[in-house]
């Protein structure tokens, strides 16, 4: 392990100077242990593979940090645990979920952005009668109303159809309502029920419908801390970032072994669908200004456009200051090279 | 008496009549998924409605570990919490009981906690408990005390005031009359509750576990609900049905003894 | 004997708001005093504020989880009633009927929650399918032991004089068993209300657990309380009307 990592400083100081030596070597002395905890957006499953690698391969304790790695749950708000202190790292819903909570005035700040695009589509039949976003006017469309339905309403506004010609209904856990065709549009993200619409209708019988190619991005699966961690902890911010891009480039050199460890984990999943999930997460976080700045790069831009679509559509009564709702210095101490794939 | 009853049950008497007696309830469990097995297979049911009974066996049976530790993980905090309801909801009901003017002013907000959805505050309780086995614990004691307090009152309520009346004329303290007239009095509504309650700790751990945690059933139910497993959703409502039904009987079996030894007192 | 009935039940009455306004001042207190955020803890006053300007949406929501909940109520009550009834008067189907509807009702309501929605739909047959599984084991396991109350020696005596099993149910079991159906009815309405707000939390095209769930991920938690607050105002009236049921038509007897 230690030859690795002076191997890695080595690599490091020799491509970006001086800077990046210091820097790697900082955090080599780990003789006071500090406890944390990461608050998942969800329950463990392959979407967050690297932070359970990086746990698994003592990664967080390389870097001085015990951390427990917490699930999530319906309705457990990540924002909320972070904020209170609860949890110290938390790894939220998304975009979405940082501006709301800045919007209530929830002390939380974004240190990371994990998918880099919308990782969710609209998906029909490719039998039906919807071909292009045009058809969505008057028909039966099923979104989630966390994010996703105001994505759809930008998307139409796009191509001149008034959402309110749609009919946009909450969409439930079960995709089976679409694969029966009583529903013409469903909601899916590309990691989880993708796969499963794949499965039950086939891939090639799909019409995918991507939010970036209308022109909207809602960048999700942020990594959050507390504006008190923030201030006083700013190397622990570092540390924490440091371990997790480490495990998350493990997960994806060596799925089958990331795979295994969430199997270990919740032995109950679908090994196939999780493989099938790590993928398509890989392509998530490695798309846009990720491909050059590596993983969880903060696109400002992109987080713009969310901050202004959210804006327009009153989810946040005005748009939230960028600069301090997110926070890029921490993980843009990290070299580029470290973090990029 | 009781005592005779078990050791004869422990000993290796092979009377055919007491061999059925013990495998009949396996016999029809066996018929009645057999059955079951043929209609699905029979009809072509979509496993999305109903899977094959051996289907659902065969998934419990590929990951063994994950039910067991988390049906151990389940029973662990439903029986913290129904332990902790029961007794906390007896008490209550004394205290209500003997202070007219604390159930008037406590019983209706009693009522009222009981219609606050905890799944809602999902933050709060890990916030105040932590993610500790208590914390579910706490939940499940939350949902499960009224119904015993709500049936240990109406069991008070039927007892005879002039008995009361007697006894104490006959120099009988509180705790004295508590003992030995409300309680046994209130015995089989009791058991009623408890019996309601020990389903509803189990409901509350199930619950609990929904706010964020690695291990039990109620993490295998969200797991297999999200990824619309249906045969991993059958699975577990299979094993929560065992573990429901083994809690019902304890509490059945305990009132059989228990309700015995009061009316013969 | 009325008089002292109603004077009785008006102090009740004002001890029962005696003891909320109690709660309430300790919670403003507490949530002020202490300055808790609106994510810990928002104060009393500002979710009566939330309920007044959100009052319009809240009262569309409570109509919809109230008629949710009720309908479902209604055949829970039926069906718990009429099973428990028929294996009373079929001794046979109790040994099949009891131990089946045990173990339907130890599983865990939520647990059936993906299953109800996928065979109903979001609407509200899923919710009041869900409800009436809850009520009506809870219904039948009451109405099992009261119709079980009854004393051997009176079924006997009454049948000697040539009573049908019916008009043994009708006349001896029933009335009996009256007082511990109408406590499990009580105990029950909290449950509906309970239950169709967590099933509309999972999937539901309106109603207050929808209310909830949306401010939840909206970070809206005075919404959240004042969508709660109008749930339990929802059951206590329930509570409220089968307690009245209960005082007039069985203590009365």
């Amino acid at each position: 392990m230690l030859n690795r990592r002076n191997v890695l400083a080595a690599f490091a100081a020799a491509a970006i100077g001086l800077q990046g030596f210091g820097m790697s070597a900082a955090p080599a002395s780990a003789q006071d242990i500090i406890d944390a905890s990461l608050r998942l957006k969800w329950l463990t499953q392959a979407q967050f593979a690297g932070f359970y690698v990086a746990l698994e391969k003592g990664y967080y304790k390389e870097e001085g940090i015990n951390l427990t790695i917490n699930p999530g749950g319906p309705n457990l708000l990540t924002e909320n645990l972070v904020a209170t202190g609860a949890d110290t790292f938390g790894l939220s819903g998304g975009t979405d979920s940082v501006f709301a909570a800045r919007d209530k005035g929830m002390p939380v700040v974004c240190i990371g952005v994990s998918h880099q695009q919308t990782p969710f589509v609209f998906v029909s039949h490719k039998d039906g009668s919807v071909q292009k976003v045009e058809d969505f006017k008057d028909r039966k469309i099923t979104t989630w109303f966390t994010g996703a339905n105001h994505v759809l309403s930008a998307m139409l506004s796009k191509v001149g159809v008034d959402p309110k010609s749609a009919d946009i209904q909450p969409q439930q856990v079960s995709v089976t309502p679409f694969v029966d065709k009583q529903i013409d549009v469903v909601t899916a993200t590309r990691y989880n029920e993708l796969y499963v619409i794949n499965q039950r209708v086939g891939k090639d019988n799909l019409n995918l419908f991507v939010p970036e190619d209308s022109g909207v991005s809602f960048p999700r699966d942020t990594l959050i801390v507390s504006e008190q961690t923030a201030t006083e902890k700013p190397e622990l911010v570092e540390r924490f970032l440091r371990a997790s891009v480490k495990g998350w480039k493990e997960a994806f050199a060596n799925e089958k072994e990331a795979i295994d460890i969430i199997m270990k984990i919740a032995p109950t999943l679908d090994r196939a669908q999780q493989e099938f999930m790590l993928k398509e997460v890989k392509t998530l976080m490695v798309a846009g200004k990720a491909s050059t700045d590596g993983l969880f790069t903060i696109d400002k831009a992109a987080v713009g456009s969310a901050n202004d679509l959210l804006a327009q559509y009153g989810v946040i009564s005005k748009p939230v200051d960028l600069d301090k709702a997110f926070n890029s210095s921490f993980i843009d101490k990290i070299p580029a090279e470290e973090k990029r794939l | 008496m009781s005592g005779i009853k078990a050791s004869a049950a422990s000993l290796p008497v092979f009377s055919t009549g007491r061999v059925y007696a013990a495998i009949k309830p396996i016999l029809w469990l066996t018929l009645g998924l057999a059955v079951i097995e043929a209609t699905v297979v029979l009809f072509e049911i979509r496993p999305y409605y109903l899977p094959r009974p051996s289907a659902i066996a065969a998934n419990i049976v590929a990951t063994p570990g994950a039910y067991i530790s988390g049906l151990w993980r389940t029973v662990l905090e439903t029986a913290l919490g129904f332990v902790a309801g029961s007794v906390f909801g007896v008490a209550i009901a004394i205290v209500f009981h003997r202070w007219t003017l604390l159930r008037e002013l406590f019983f209706p907000l009693f009522v009222v906690s009981q219609t606050i959805p905890v799944i809602a505050f999902g933050a709060v309780v890990v916030l105040w408990f932590g993610n500790t086995l208590f914390a579910k614990a706490v939940i499940s004691f939350y949902i499960s005390f009224l119904p015993v307090t709500v049936n240990t009152l109406l069991g008070f309520n039927s007892v005879d005031p002039r008995q009361v009346q007697l006894m104490r004329s006959f120099g009988a303290k509180d705790g004295q009359i508590l003992r030995r007239i409300y309680l046994p009095a209130a015995l089989p509504q009791l058991f009623v509750a408890l019996k309601l309650a020990s389903s509803l700790a189990l409901v509350g751990a199930i619950v609990g576990e929904w706010f964020g945690d690695t291990t039990g059933l109620g993490v295998l139910l969200l797991q297999a609900m999200y990824n619309e497993n249906v045969v991993g959703i059958w699975a577990t409502i299979v094993v929560s049905a065992c573990l429901g039904m083994g809690l019902y009987s304890l509490v059945a079996l305990a009132e059989r003894r228990i309700v015995f030894w009061g009316n013969e007192q | 004997m009325m008089v002292s009935m109603n004077s009785e039940t008006s102090r009740q009455i004002a001890r029962g708001i005696a003891g909320a306004l109690l709660l309430a001042a300790i919670w403003e207190l507490s949530a002020r005093g202490l300055k808790l955020p609106a994510y810990v803890l928002p104060s009393v006053s500002s979710i009566l504020s939330g309920m007044v300007s959100d009052a319009g949406n809240l009262f569309a929501a409570a109509q919809f989880t109230a008629a949710e909940a009720l309908a479902g109520y209604a055949v829970g009550c039926l069906i718990g009633m009429a099973a428990a009834v028929l294996i009373t008067m079929i001794p046979a189907a109790r040994a099949v009927v009891l131990p089946l509807a045990t173990a339907i009702n130890s599983v865990p309501v939520v647990a059936y929650s993906p299953l109800v929605l996928l065979w109903f739909g979001m609407g509200m047959a899923s919710k009041i399918v869900m409800v009436a599984i809850a009520v009506s084991f809870t219904i039948f396991l009451s109405t099992i032991a009261g119709l079980d109350r009854v004393d051997r020696r009176s079924v006997d005596l009454i049948r000697s004089f040539g009573a049908s099993r019916l008009a043994v149910l009708w006349r001896l079991r029933l009335p009996t068993a009256l007082p511990l159906i109408i406590a499990g009815m009580r105990v029950s309405t909290v449950r509906s209300v309970l239950v169709a707000i967590v099933t509309e939390m999972l999937g539901a095209y309106g109603g207050l657990g929808w209310v909830i769930y949306q401010a939840v991920l909206q970070i809206d938690f005075v919404k959240v309380w004042a969508a709660i607050i109008v749930a339990s105002a929802i059951s206590l009236a329930f509570f409220g009307a089968i307690s009245f049921i209960e005082r007039r038509y069985v203590f009365w007897k």
